[in-house]
């Protein structure tokens, strides 16, 4: 379905002087720069797959995504999907593909979504019946039936981005790339989009890329992950595998009341960071209550968080490890 | 329905939204007409102005009303938008959907205009009807050939103003020249006062500019300066302009589309 070949991307930007003084340099004398975003990346997706891309902040995700979808035009190399090139941009392969972009909109900002969703379906030419179809089970689906009528500038972020996902279906895509669908949202709009990405893959069989860094987001959605850093194509295989190289690792903050005795933290795993006013444990996952319960139970505990191990880090580890 | 037809009535709906700003937009034509007719009627009051300027005071104030209006009929707003699109990214949604980015653009334009038009219509009626009694020598053919000049005087600004908002592709803070070029540009098409005031070589200019075409030659149209003859050829000079800007239009959209894929949005 899609095939991506040595793809290349280098961006050419010019440096620039802070302040006035830099600008007037500019005016005259310009230096270029090369940015090579995304370097010889090779990789193929199967018809229905769901595959997750995985990296950093500046990996060169959205990039690639981009040239997928025929914004961006690659410096070198080949990508075939559904047996179009994509930067060609032939109109029967935009009715293929969608993409939705967790920091772009394609809503009219003033009108309700509905109304977004129509001219979706002008311009698209889907069938009246279709259309009513599509609209009813999708905003069942994502619980958002009761706002269609409502401008969309006053929806939270989470209904909004789910607005955006139902308006990138309505021609029911057989492609469908996400840019980071869930970031900025609160956990449970994150859930349920991610629930709902599974249930209308399981049902429409849609091929489905995923950028991401929350590994959760991936976790629950994909089998296989790909993923790169700094333009690298870093791994690309099953998502188990990964987790075993990651390691399955969470970070556990905890605020005391009292100074700890920095030797009484190293108990619990291995000390990030210690201080009078707590410390960041790095935790097993599946010991984080275990560990936390024994925490709360016998220290003067005043606040706690468990996270995620950042992805930037993970990577960092995972090269270690490779290479 | 078409996807033009679509966007269009968005675009009514979009104009209706915000009510305040929309009649604040309305009010904001009439100040600039209260200035003028002072400033008018003060100068024909203390000199032999009519001399100077070739025309009597009623016509002056004739045009300054009808400029007014007919600068809102073919004003435009949208090079903000084409401005942010280009430099935020905004342009990708419509690359990755089988619709045209211009005819997007310009079918909202004319869909915003409708709720003006709907207003504005009928206060220019008032004014041409009053004027007509005064002796306006206005007919049924003059008047059709003043709301043809006027449709296609919106087709040219439309296709000035979407050259300007294609020049982000090129020009990092284009936007902030976005406020003097639309003020530059209603004056040089007339839209404050007569240019032919100055005669001569700035008249000849304004002839042969595709500016005065937006804005002074429908007025002149209507207010009976110009005869069939003139028309003729101005009507010529408007399509001509059109078909300049619709080309340089989509040569600019051809070359910045093929950057804008290469840098990124």
């Amino acid at each position: 379905m899609i095939t991506v070949e040595h793809l290349k991307k280098e961006f050419t930007y010019y440096k620039k002087m802070t302040g006035i003084k830099g600008s007037l340099h500019n005016v005259f004398h310009r230096e270029s720069l090369t940015k090579e975003a995304v370097r010889d990346i090779s990789f193929s997706v199967e018809k229905g797959e769901m595959i997750g891309f995985l990296g950093p902040n500046g990996a060169g995700k959205t990039t690639t995504l981009k040239m997928l979808s025929g914004i961006l035009y690659p410096t070198g190399g080949r990508i075939e999907v559904d047996g179009f090139v994509p930067w060609e941009r032939k109109n029967e392969f935009k009715r293929r593909i969608s993409i939705v972009m967790g920091q772009k909109n394609q809503l009219w900002w003033d009108l309700p979504a509905s109304d977004s969703f129509y001219l979706n379906k002008c311009i698209f030419g889907v069938d009246d019946w279709a259309y009513r179809d599509i609209v009813t089970e999708l905003s069942e689906l994502l619980d958002v039936k009761e706002l269609l009528n409502v401008q969309v500038r006053r929806l939270s972020l989470g209904e909004r981005m789910k607005m955006e996902i139902l308006a990138a279906l309505i021609h029911r895509p057989d492609i469908l790339f996400l840019d980071e669908p869930t970031i900025g949202l609160d956990i449970l709009s994150q859930k349920k989009i991610r629930d709902f990405l599974k249930i209308y893959n399981e049902q429409w069989k849609t091929t489905v890329i995923i950028t991401s860094h929350y590994m959760a987001d991936i976790e629950a959605l994909c089998d296989r992950a790909v993923i790169i850093n700094q333009g690298v194509l870093v791994y690309d295989g099953k998502l188990g595998e990964v987790n075993q190289l990651l390691g399955k690792r969470k970070l556990l903050s905890v605020k005391t009341s009292a100074a700890v005795e920095a030797g009484d933290w190293a108990a619990f795993g291995s000390v990030r960071e210690v201080s009078d006013a707590g410390a960041v444990l790095e935790v097993p996952q599946e010991k984080v209550r275990e560990v936390l319960a024994v925490i709360l139970s016998g220290m003067p505990v005043e606040d706690f968080t468990v996270t995620e191990i950042p992805i930037e880090e993970s990577i960092a580890r995972f090269y270690q490890k490779s290479g | 329905m078409s996807s033009y037809r679509c966007v269009f009535l968005m675009g009514v709906e979009q104009a209706l939204e915000y009510r305040v700003s929309f009649f604040l937009s309305m009010l904001s034509a009439v100040f600039p007409i209260i200035i003028q007719t002072t400033m008018w009627n003060y100068l024909y009051r203390h000199s032999d102005a009519a001399a100077v300027f070739g025309y009597q005071q009623g016509e002056i104030l004739l045009y300054t009303l009808l400029a007014t209006i007919v600068s809102q009929l073919v004003g435009t707003g949208f090079e903000w938008e084409m401005n942010s699109d280009i430099k935020m990214g905004g342009l990708n949604k419509y690359l990755i959907r089988p619709v045209g980015y211009k005819g997007y653009q310009f079918f909202r334009f004319l869909g915003q205009k409708i709720p003006r038009i709907m207003v504005i219509g009928p206060v220019m009626a008032v004014i041409i009807g009053v004027a007509f009694w005064q002796g306006l020598p206005a007919s049924p053919g003059r008047t059709a050939a003043f709301l043809v000049s006027l449709i296609l005087g919106m087709l040219l600004n439309f296709s000035v103003f979407y050259c300007i908002g294609l020049l982000a592709f090129w020009l990092t803070d284009v936007d902030k020249l976005f406020g003097t070029i639309s003020i530059v540009l209603t004056v040089v098409s007339g839209g404050v006062f007569p240019l032919d005031i100055f005669g001569g070589v700035v008249e000849t200019l304004v002839n042969l500019l595709p500016f005065g075409y937006t804005t002074q030659f429908p007025v002149n149209i209507i207010n009976g300066r110009f005869g069939w003859a003139r028309m003729g050829v101005g009507f010529a000079f408007q399509a001509g302009w059109i078909l300049v800007f619709v080309c340089l239009g989509e040569a600019m959209w051809r070359r910045g589309i093929r950057r804008y894929a290469a840098v990124g949005g």
